[in-house]
């Protein structure tokens, strides 16, 4: 008999059906009775004194129904850990950055909002601005916050080891700088925020978000109500990639307008708000050092990195750390020293990002291809003599329970033809790799584990409670898939319901890639919870011990004898017939080290499980015009277990696409004083259908320990690992390491004259 | 995002139409597919009391090939310019301006007429209040400095239209009409060259049709586009070239024309002269493309910095003049 | 403000007519939207640069958020909507299900139109070919690989 009958299967998805006849709602989508349009009025400045709102004119105009302000709110500043309080939903005394909120109108339609907050009279006080890390640094220069002098935000600090023992011992050292500017989610929907109160002050409220549970408590603390009148209602959400975790102006004001206003409010975003007003992604610059022996075995690292954060916090310590976590993942490197700095520009926010860190991880790899280059070893080699194994500890000392990285090296090695082609390819024609690695959560105090509750019907069909979230990734899936599989159940027999605070318990979020990991686990104990107590009643039925049952195609039956069978509906109601409810509850918390701490104490175990994930890209460059003709990619993930492998192929391709082609080749946002030139998708591009290589993947199974099934996460090592992939393709391709990205078709130009140049200066006279 | 308030006009006759244009003049904006005005509508680069729609007038349809050349009504879409079987065999360059035009959905909805006329672009310019609101106003908006360039004292913007360099190589013309007139004029003339105002068209004045004359001699044509995607995007470079032969084999006549470079199509005159009694195989098209590349103008207000742009010039000139060689063997 | 003048349209939307009040500076994205209540057409930009807008105008892809409302009169227009009948999903719609062709969603309503106009137009295209007629949609999930074999899925079958 097979192991599973849905886990590991190619299962069609629950979700997708309601998608594809448009009948799935996003927030945009909704419409309540006698509900009002929000819009919010926004700074024209980078850095301003806000010395007096004059709201009276809009207040006046017909059809507007609430006006706020900061004098609406409490003043109270927000943070998403308690050492980076310093945003305020609405600005009490200045604006940080152009686009930053500064009123809200609710009113009967669009025309009249866009009128109201035409009529909404600011003064301002212009304040000298800083756009650049190093403006914003100097000495004088002006500050954002009283709390951070010289705009350094975030400080990290982590050294392990002896790196000046290590470079000493290195055959081959080297020091290179990498730079990136922003680049941003570019989520398919855009934000979009529907809020409204009852009777007895309960707040409804819907937005795309990547954990529910993350939004109620801010909302709870900062409408001064409690947990239980706080209901983040469950919606389809279209894309989150890292964004859209914290809670975010435009949820307050529109809570404030709809409670204002004793009507139901929906703040639609633009485009152009979306890139601006939610979060967006660091701009890096990245300075690696680093000795490698004879081998091309790391001795020692010493990176110090500056980000651009923006003007507030966000997870300014989570993005401040992260890239430099998942590199201590995927490679060995005993002698390490990393010193990150968040630092704060009058500019929008920056958050967590799927593919994070370009200049850092491309940094990393690049360093290993041009020094195994030096030594006489080939790039992939680089990678298997530096590869993190199973059982090893991180620096930071995670214990790394499974690992696939060299197996997918392998993998990706064989499937693309990596031998017989590095080194062999023609002129402009370029094969590279890259390696990364993604953690499963970190450590997230009362809110790191998740619950579920399974609810019985008395004709064997179930309900699944669970505070698991679905960005489109295909986790309300994986619930079902889970709780069918465990109790013997087709997917039609499970009902579920996810991401609903008023009902589902707390669940961390698919923020981190926990969801699997911690998510999935909570469900399976609960339906191993409703199982047990099934098989109890079958076992005292039968006369056998709990044991001795399966429970297969809705059917509890004695394993060795099929005969004895008696299906789930009946020994529900046996149960019942006994007077006794039945429910399941199970609860995952990951055993994680509680006192690590991002900036305090940076050490401990980060997580249960990392993902490995490795990508290999073959490229053709046209030398005249600097375009790059993507051919074919390869990944391979260590995904620990594939639940569903049609869906982990979807989340590599679509890393492929996020992390290659948009963040090496395309994407990028360009600035002026401050304000965003490309907010909108004719300005920043991400990749098209044509544009797109063929894509291999390989699913690498390692079965950790503690996941799921084995399961671990599927959406984030290859998508990051792809950047350094073609990052590295084209430099091979060009015959010149790149070291600013994404490598747009100019940069390509001017590094092939430079070449041309350089070879023509040494050919002697 | 919303549409600012105007009055609807939708003439079902071009002398209704002409009369609407004569009673409303600059406060009417025309309107045809829709893919740039309702853009320049929702940013509110134009605020006019009155939209017109002209795609309700029959007489503006229609690709008919006469004696001496072929006439394509103004609203065309670029749809049907791109799938004539005549444009793809006789106007190559034409029909590949017009299968690189955005992408399919856009080009459904676009008129050639409304290609042409598409107004200059800029990062700075083409923006809404968000970005826009406490910098200094720029030429383009009625003010008096350049944002893309610190003290720039024109205006930089792009004219990133496909299908006008492609028509120009073809010394193709245009009829604008008014009330009680019309006058013919080579689509060259149109453009002002300058980016605040860059056309010269007449405010009663409505494009009606494009005249492509025929060629009396073994040609062959192209056009070449830079854009960072494989769809969609605006050209940062582009050219079109016509090469024609004369019965000795040599060249008799060439025509480059580059776009995306300015605010206005550039013919590069010096490339006729170049190439005239040269053998095709033997003619020197870098060095035309040499000559491309010294009209050539890029700021960095596009996506791509200004002076990559201008080197692409020279290599989307000389691979127009290229694909026009093999065109022009083809045909033979 | 003036105030505009407000235009009775008879639209045609998946083969219903619905009588819709409106003024002429409301794009058919709105409408279809708004008044009556489609909400499977998105708005992903509002420039015409996503493509989550498409819809089909007598059987051709556009941009439904750069198209005014008042000029659709007399027009067929096609949503997602229209093409599940009787509940029972077009076999484009499942397809792209059962090739795991959609993630999020939000993209899909448009690529489905746009994957189903090609396919009327051309029942057995190539993959260079599908990937032409859908580089107008912009997907942020998927990287279009299982896009695009859903719809091959579906090519040289007579339908």
């Amino acid at each position: 008999m097979e192991k599973f009958s849905l886990l590991g299967k190619d299962m069609k998805r629950i979700d997708t059906a309601a998608k594809a006849t448009g009948e799935a709602i996003f927030s945009a989508d909704l419409f309540l009775p006698r509900m009002l349009v929000g819009k919010v009025l926004r700074s024209p400045y980078p850095h301003a004194r806000i010395l007096a709102i004059d709201t009276s004119k809009a207040e006046r105009l017909p059809g507007v129904k609430a006006v706020i302000t900061a004098k609406d709110m409490g003043g109270d500043k927000w943070g998403v850990f308690r050492y980076t309080q310093d945003q305020q939903f609405l600005p009490t005394e200045k604006v940080r950055y152009v686009g930053e909120e500064v009123a809200a109108v609710a009113a009967v339609d669009e025309d009249t909002a866009l009128q109201a907050l035409a009529l909404i009279e600011v003064q301002y006080e212009m304040l000298p601005s800083v756009f650049t890390i190093d403006d914003a640094m100097a000495d004088g220069a002006p500050q954002l916050h009283d709390a951070y002098p010289n705009n350094i935000n975030v400080r990290v600090k982590i050294d392990v080891g002896d790196i000046e023992k290590g470079f000493s011992e290195s055959c081959l050292v080297r020091e290179d700088t990498f730079r990136a500017p922003e680049d941003t989610y570019c989520q398919a929907e855009p934000y979009a925020v529907a809020a409204q109160f009852d009777q007895a002050g309960n707040l409804e409220i819907w937005m795309p978000n990547a954990g529910p549970h993350m939004k109620a408590k801010p909302l709870a603390n900062v409408l001064k109500i409690p947990l239980n009148k706080v209901r983040v209602r469950k919606i389809t959400i279209g894309g989150a990639f890292g964004g859209r975790s914290e809670i975010s102006p435009a949820d307050v004001i529109c809570a404030f307008l709809a409670r204002k206003a004793h009507r139901p409010v929906k703040i639609v975003y633009t485009r152009e708000e979306n890139t601006v007003a939610t979060r967006q992604a660091h701009a890096l610059v990245t300075r690696i050092k680093t000795g490698v022996d004879r081998e091309g075995k790391v001795l020692a690292r010493d990176i110090t990195c500056h980000m651009d954060g923006g003007a507030y916090s966000s997870t300014g310590p989570i993005a401040t750390s992260v890239p430099f976590l998942c590199m201590e993942q995927a490679y060995r490197m005993d002698n390490v020293r990393f010193t990150g700095y968040r630092i704060l520009t009058n500019k929008p926010i920056r958050g967590m990002f799927r593919v994070h860190g370009r200049a850092f991880a491309c940094g990393v790899d690049v360093q290993l291809d041009r020094m195994g280059e030096e030594l006489g070893i080939d790039p992939l080699t680089m990678r298997l003599r530096n590869a993190r194994q199973a059982g090893d500890y991180t620096p930071t000392r995670s214990y790394v329970a499974s690992c696939g990285m060299t197996e997918a090296i392998i993998r990706v090695g064989e499937k693309s033809g990596w031998k017989e082609k590095f080194g062999k390819l023609p002129p402009y024609h370029g094969i590279g790799i890259g390696c990364n690695s993604v953690q499963t959560g970190f450590p997230m105090g009362i809110r790191g584990g998740s619950q579920a509750f399974i609810k019985l019907n008395e004709d064997g069909g179930i309900t699944v409670i669970t505070g698991i979230v679905d960005n489109g990734q295909g986790n309300d899936n994986m619930a079902v898939q889970i709780a069918a599989e465990e109790l013997g159940l087709t997917p039609d027999d499970v009902q579920l319901i996810s991401a609903d605070t008023e009902v589902t318990p707390s669940d961390p979020g698919s923020y981190s890639m926990c969801e699997t990991f911690i998510g999935g686990n909570a469900v399976r104990l609960a339906a191993r919870d409703v199982k047990q107590k099934l098989f109890k009643i079958a076992a005292g039925e039968f006369g056998v011990g709990d044991d001795d049952l399966t429970v297969r195609d809705r059917k509890i039956f004695v394993t060795e004898n099929p005969g004895k069978s008696m299906s789930i509906a009946k020994a529900v109601r046996i149960a019942l017939g006994r007077n006794e409810s039945i429910s399941g509850e199970g609860s995952y918390w990951p055993d994680v080290d509680a006192g690590r701490e991002w900036v305090k104490n940076p050490y401990g175990q980060l997580s249960e499980a990392f993902s490995f994930g490795a990508v290999i890209v073959e490229v053709k460059v046209d030398p005249e015009t600097g375009q790059v003709e993507v051919l074919e990619a390869t990944a391979a993930q260590d995904v620990g277990f594939a639940l569903n492998p049609q869906v982990i192929e979807g989340q590599f391709e679509g890393g492929v696409a996020m992390g290659g082609q948009g963040g090496m080749l395309t994407e990028f946002l360009q600035w002026h004083e401050g304000r965003v030139l490309n907010p909108s998708q004719s300005g920043y591009l991400v990749p098209l259908a044509i544009d797109m290589p063929k894509i291999n993947s390989i699913i690498v199974e390692t079965i950790d320990p503690k996941g799921p099934y084995g399961a671990k996460e599927a959406g984030m090592s290859v998508a990051m690992s792809a950047a350094q992939a073609y990052c590295g393709a084209i430099s091979n391709a060009v015959g010149v390491s790149f070291h600013e990205y994404p490598i747009t078709p100019d940069k390509i130009v001017k590094a092939i004259e430079g070449k041309k140049k350089r070879e023509n200066e040494e050919v002697p006279g | 995002m919303k549409l600012p308030p105007f009055e609807y006009l939708e003439p079902s006759t071009v002398p209704e139409a002409l009369s609407m244009l004569d009673a409303y003049r600059d406060k009417v904006q025309i309107i045809a597919g829709g893919t740039e005005v309702v853009n320049r509508l929702k940013l509110r680069l134009i605020r006019p009391d009155y939209v017109m729609n002209i795609k309700k007038l029959r007489d503006l349809e229609g690709i008919v090939e006469h004696e001496q050349s072929i006439i394509i009504g103004a609203n065309v879409s670029v749809k049907e310019i791109r799938d004539s079987s005549l444009l793809q065999d006789k106007y190559k360059a034409i029909a590949e301006a017009a299968f690189q035009v955005a992408a399919p959905p856009l080009a459904n909805m676009g008129t050639i007429g409304g290609n042409i006329l598409q107004n200059t672009r800029c990062l700075f310019y083409n923006q809404s209040e968000i970005v826009l609101k406490g910098l200094d106003v720029c030429h383009k908006r009625g003010g008096a400095s350049c944002l893309a360039v610190k003290g720039g004292k024109r205006c930089f913007s792009v004219y990133q239209g496909d299908m006008a360099p492609a028509l120009i190589a073809f010394d193709a013309q245009c009829v604008l009409e008014k009330s009680g007139s019309r006058r013919t004029i080579p689509i060259m003339a149109l453009f002002t060259g300058q980016g605040v105002q860059p056309f010269s068209q007449e405010n009663n004045e409505l494009l009606t049709g494009i005249i492509i004359p025929k060629q009396n001699r073994a040609y062959g044509s192209a056009y070449r586009k830079l854009r960072v995607r494989g769809s969609m995007d605006y050209p940062l470079a582009s050219a079109a070239a016509l090469l024609a032969l004369g019965a000795d084999g040599r060249f008799a006549a060439g025509r480059l024309v580059i776009g995306a470079s300015g605010p206005a199509p550039k013919v590069v005159d010096r490339v006729s002269a170049a190439l005239l009694g040269k053998l095709p195989e033997e003619a020197d098209l870098k060095a035309a493309a040499d000559m491309a590349y010294e009209l050539s103008e890029g700021v960095d207000n596009l996506v791509l910095p200004g002076d990559y742009r201008k080197k692409m010039v020279r290599v989307f000139a000389q691979r127009a003049l290229q694909g026009a060689r093999t065109d022009m063997k083809r045909g033979m | 403000m003036k105030e505009m003048k407000r235009y009775s349209l008879t639209l045609t939307v998946n083969n219903e007519t619905h009588e819709v009040v409106a003024p002429p500076n409301r794009t058919l994205l709105e409408v279809l939207r708004e008044d009556l209540h489609l909400t499977g057409t998105k708005e992903g930009c509002g420039e015409g640069a996503c493509g989550s807008c498409t819809v089909l105008v007598d059987g051709q892809p556009v941009r439904s958020c750069l198209t005014l409302a008042v000029a659709m009169e007399g027009r067929k227009i096609t949503t997602i909507e229209g093409l599940a009948q009787g509940g029972r999903l077009h076999p484009i719609q499942a397809a792209f299900v059962e090739h795991h062709a959609i993630q999020c969603g939000f993209c899909s309503p448009g690529m489905i139109l746009t994957a189903y106009a090609l396919l009327n137009e051309n029942p057995n295209p190539g993959e260079a070919e599908i990937r032409r007629a859908i580089s107008g949609n912009v997907c942020r999930c998927t990287g279009y690989a299982k896009i695009v074999k859903a719809v091959q899925s579906l090519a040289g079958e007579g339908r």
